[in-house]
């Protein structure tokens, strides 16, 4: 008994060793070309499939091989693909670690293609200067595919059961101030507001727009350190203000049960700032529940809501690809010149002039209708952010949220720290890791 | 009579306890047939919006159908089965070694062992990612197989305890009866172990299971991918389709449960006969 | 005792038997281990090569008083742990070492949170704590107490996250224990019935030292496990508010996978395995002198 039990655990050793080792993907014979290509969004799973179809179809001889990592470890992979100079063909980049890739030479420099080619009668030109900006480089590292925006989100129905005028472009802060006032109410009487006027935290899609709608900046660009102005104080203390002073939104601890995204949906605020890439979730998880709208951030008392708080995705290039026409060729496509509107998130912009400028973008018989226009209006119109090298880690971000500066601006509204002794602290410690990147 | 009463009480009790530990399950799968938006209303919905209605499966159906999840369940069983098993191979003969045999260096070896249990995986990972790398078993299960079958800390500390509980009667027979020591292993004490051996059986898949990190690290082939990471395909970008994860989340628990309940009879068993009662 | 001179089989046999484990120790386990401890004397971002920094890491740590913060904050989430799942996990196996009908269910359903992934009780759980609307602070607040911020008060989140670990895990700690319970001779315990013993009494003078070698092991893994805690703080916390709840596993994620400082979260590594090892090396002083082995 024990004997054949032996034989089978070596047979079992034995297939089970075959079955691993022997399970790659087989690589297409007689195939002259096969491209990498690596993303991070496993939703996406499908249309990435058709994409490459069609792509295929078009282009007999070249294979496609789309990896797509989970979010969470698409950065480590790929940092270590790109440790062993392997890194892929084409590969998904983002706004956060487009400055330190280009400075330590891992993207392919576009130059030598936008310049030359059609490239910027077919996209956006200024979305491309924006990337170029925000790696901090004379060159072309990447080729965007979509931007993103914020938005002031609001609640028609809201809106109208409290008898007020919907938020417009040219709205002041204490406009926004009161009406949330108004729109923060007790439905039933118990005691618990049922709905508030509006809602945040200290995430970077949440305050940022403020500050920036204000005239303000938390990174001074000529040192490269936190000494956000009194224009980002300002709009600093306005939100804070409206959870402490005016209580017209709740204090993000009382909001833990609740997924983010779900407390506009739900009818839990009446307003909202986040990124336009919302509209998505919205239109599939909302439907016609609530009628909503979006209008730009309302402009500070020291700015303009014309600048908008906005940045790119892209894709990048290896820089030792050994089909660099081929990938440039490929890169293009996925970036907006072979896909639909369909393959996008509603709400992101896309920077191929084509697609930004389908009827159906404004899709009115979707929620939010013509709105969407406003972010065509933003693409054109200038934008910034306050990325930097280090990012994830000062403003803190995904695993890192609970700290950074994310972390001390929830700490004021849950009354755990006061604003002031929030903000000494945090300037220390953001600056040391500045320090770091930025000597 | 009052043994009865008292048995009562105590299943009560447990009933009670275990609710505890079975309501958020609970939660789970109702939750796991309610439509995406629902999920997590509050005021909280505890009963699924979807169940009893002809699209009750949906979440189900799309977790299997579109998401492929049966290949994954089958890659998942395949790969930590045989990880299983070789752990309760590798961790007998080292746990039986390092209890009843004497050679030197055996002190060093059970430190060594206990030693590389106390770091925390995300340290060793990186230089583990880079060993595969270079033996070139990336996006192949081996590095998910091989270890498992060479050394196994946790599970050859188990049993080396539980190998020197053994009564020293058994062993003194086996002395007198002249067996070597293959025979000693494998007539005596091995007999012995089917409760630890189950045990480890079960935490040792179970462990493979749930892990999360090395697949999705040493496997990029969609082909290739486990259970975990097929879950993880539900978190997007922006957002998180939490009723396919729910039912996904569901579907990768059953085969946990089914493997515990069937080794459980061998837990259960008492395997304390001594052997030498007369 | 050790009869080293009365060895019963050939020098090589012992060989054969721990040869795979000595080679997947080497190979699998100690050359990481050791490139790891290299790594904390460097700088490196993954992206090019590490530059060797000597101490500057260890330095770093030792003046941010963040970390200490973070090492006190591991050390209590450990005892919490290490005490709720012995604890749990003994009561449990003896609640559940019957042959009653159906218990075999009932061992299921406890056992249940061990296999259900980190990420959904974390869901779960997070739900369930809600300060307005979860169902702890619903049935706090009809009893007319008021109900807490389980995790986002500074000085409750690190214990609520270890309470919740603790809950999760006690399955496994339970079925470690009964296979000891099953091991022990039923005959002592028979023939101390009828001495008239109750079950108390049988419990702590038999059963407890009977157990001994198996309490042992499991409070070496639990304490092992305590530090094992990493995807239940991302699913719950992460880490806040105002690192609370941060330990130094989470914090060796940040600073490795967030922040992709590859040495630095080397050394805060091998501070954690420092004080591990001190507690398992306890642990084993504590054996020595109250179990008797085997030979």
């Amino acid at each position: 008994m024990k004997k054949r039990l032996a034989v089978l655990a070596v047979i079992l050793l034995i297939v089970g060793t075959l079955f691993a080792a022997g399970t790659k993907d087989a690589k297409a014979d007689g195939a002259p070309i096969t491209l990498e290509w690596w993303t991070w969004d496993p939703i996406m799973m499908e249309q990435n499939q058709q994409i490459i179809a069609a792509f295929e179809r078009d282009n007999p001889g070249v294979k496609i091989n789309n990896t797509i990592v989970g979010t969470t470890d698409y950065w480590t992979k790929i940092r270590i693909q790109a440790n062993q100079n392997k890194l892929p063909d084409v590969f998904t980049m983002s706004s956060g670690y487009v400055e330190e890739w280009a400075k330590e030479g891992l993207l392919y420099n576009l130059d030598s293609f936008v310049k030359s080619d059609d490239t910027f009668d077919l996209f956006y030109k200024s979305i491309f200067d924006t990337n170029k900006e925000i790696s901090n480089s004379d060159s072309y590292y990447a080729i965007p595919f979509a931007l993103v925006t914020t938005v002031l989100y609001y609640n028609k129905d809201a809106f109208d059961a409290a008898g007020l005028a919907y938020p417009n472009d040219s709205w002041t802060w204490d406009e926004f101030r009161s009406a949330a006032k108004k729109l923060t109410i007790d439905k039933n009487g118990d005691g618990k507001i049922d709905q508030w006027g509006y809602w945040f935290y200290g995430r970077y899609a949440h305050i940022e727009p403020w500050i920036f709608a204000n005239g303000g900046y938390l990174i001074d660009r000529s040192t490269m350190r936190f000494s956000p102005d009194k224009n980002a104080m300002a709009a600093m203390k306005m939100l804070t203000d409206l959870v402490l002073v005016d209580k017209s939104a709740p204090a993000p601890k009382d909001m833990s049960a609740f997924q983010q995204q779900d407390v506009f949906p739900q009818g839990v605020a009446a307003m909202w700032v986040d990124g336009s890439w919302f509209v998505d979730t919205f239109r599939k998880n909302v439907g016609d529940d609530i009628r909503w709208g979006i209008t730009r951030v309302p402009s500070g008392p020291n700015g303009s809501n014309t600048l908008t708080y906005g940045w790119p995705d892209s894709y990048a290039l290896a820089p030792n690809t050994k089909h660099p026409e081929m990938a440039w060729k490929f890169a293009r496509y996925v970036a907006g010149e072979g896909i639909g509107l369909d393959t996008y998130m509603a709400g992101k912009i896309p920077s191929a002039k084509k697609l930004a400028t389908d009827p159906l973008f404004s899709d009115p018989n979707q929620q939010p209708g013509k709105d969407m226009d406003l972010l065509i209006e933003q693409a054109a119109g200038p934008m910034t952010t306050s990325y930097s090298m280090g990012w994830s880690e000062w403003r803190g971000y995904g695993g890192s949220e609970a700290l950074g500066l994310n972390g001390t601006i929830d700490a004021i509204v849950n009354s755990l720290m006061s604003f002031d002794e929030a903000f000494k602290k945090s300037t220390d410690s953001i600056n040391a890791v500045l320090k770091r990147y930025y000597k | 009579m009052k043994q009865k009463t008292a048995d009562r009480y105590r299943l009560l009790f447990i009933a009670l306890v275990s609710a505890i530990y079975i309501f958020p399950f609970l939660w789970m799968v109702s939750n796991s047939f309610m439509s995406d938006k629902h999920i997590f209303s509050v005021p909280p919905k505890f009963i699924g919006d979807l169940l009893f209605t002809p699209q009750m499966f949906d979440n189900y159906k799309n977790v299997i159908t579109q998401y492929n999840f049966g290949r994954y369940t089958f890659n998942s069983i395949w790969v930590f089965t045989l990880a299983a098993v070789g752990q309760v191979v590798v961790c007998s003969l080292a746990g039986f070694a390092l209890s009843v045999m004497h050679f030197r260096g055996r002190n060093l070896i059970f430190s060594l062992l206990v030693i590389t249990l106390m770091i925390p995986v995300q340290v060793t990972i990186i230089p583990e990612y880079y060993l595969f790398l270079k033996l070139g078993w990336l996006d192949t299960y081996l590095p998910l197989i091989i270890p498992s079958f060479l050394a196994g800390a946790f599970g050859t500390f188990m049993l080396k305890e539980f190998f020197s509980q053994v009564p020293r009667a058994l062993f003194d027979a086996g002395i007198i009866d002249g067996v070597n020591a293959y025979q000693m292993f494998l007539r005596i004490y091995l007999p012995q172990s089917s409760s630890p051996s189950a045990t480890l059986f079960i935490i040792a898949f179970m462990n493979n299971w749930n892990d999360l990190l090395r697949p999705m690290l040493y496997i990029s082939s969609r082909k290739l991918y486990t259970v975990t990471v097929a879950l993880s395909q539900f978190q997007g970008q922006y957002e998180v389709r939490w009723n396919l994860l729910l039912a996904g989340s569901v579907l990768s628990v059953l085969p946990l449960i089914i493997v515990f309940a069937f080794s459980q009879r061998y837990i259960i068993e008492s395997t304390m006969s001594s052997g030498i009662k007369g | 005792m050790r009869q080293s001179s009365l060895r019963w089989h050939s020098k090589v046999t012992p060989w054969v038997f721990i040869l795979p484990t000595v080679i997947g120790l080497f190979v699998f386990k100690l050359l990481p281990i050791v490139s790891a401890l290299y790594l904390s004397f460097t700088e490196w971002s993954l992206l090019g090569s590490p530059h060797f920094i000597k101490l500057d890491n260890y330095r770093e740590l030792l003046a941010s008083d963040v970390f200490l913060r973070i090492v006190r904050n591991t050390v209590q989430f450990s005892l919490v742990y290490v005490i709720g799942s012995m604890a749990i996990g003994l009561a449990l196996a003896v609640l559940i070492n019957v042959k009653i009908r159906g218990i075999a269910f009932f061992r299921a359903a406890i056992y249940l949170p061990v296999v259900t992934s980190a990420v959904a009780v974390g869901i779960v759980w997070n739900w369930m704590l809600g300060p307005t609307y979860g169902v702890i602070n619903i049935f706090i607040e009809a009893i007319g107490l008021t109900p807490p911020y389980w995790l986002a008060d500074m000085k409750l989140a690190l214990n609520t996250v270890a309470v919740v670990q603790v809950w999760k895990m006690s399955g496994y700690y339970m079925i470690i224990f009964l296979a000891g319970l099953q091991n022990i001779n039923r005959d002592v315990l028979d023939s101390a019935r009828v001495d008239g013993a109750n079950a108390m009494q049988s419990f702590f003078r038999i059963t407890v030292p009977m157990l001994k070698s198996t309490i042992f092991f499991i409070l070496t893994i639990t304490i092992i496990d305590s530090f094992k805690n990493f995807e239940l703080i991302f699913a719950m916390t992460k880490g806040g508010p105002q690192n609370a709840s941060n330990t130094l596993v989470y914090d060796v994620y940040l600073n490795a996978f967030v922040y992709y400082r590859v040495g630095y979260a080397s050394a805060i590594a091998y501070v954690l395995f420092v004080i591990v090892g001190l507690m398992t090396i306890f642990n084993f002083y504590i054996r020595r002198h109250t179990v008797e082995s085997l030979d």
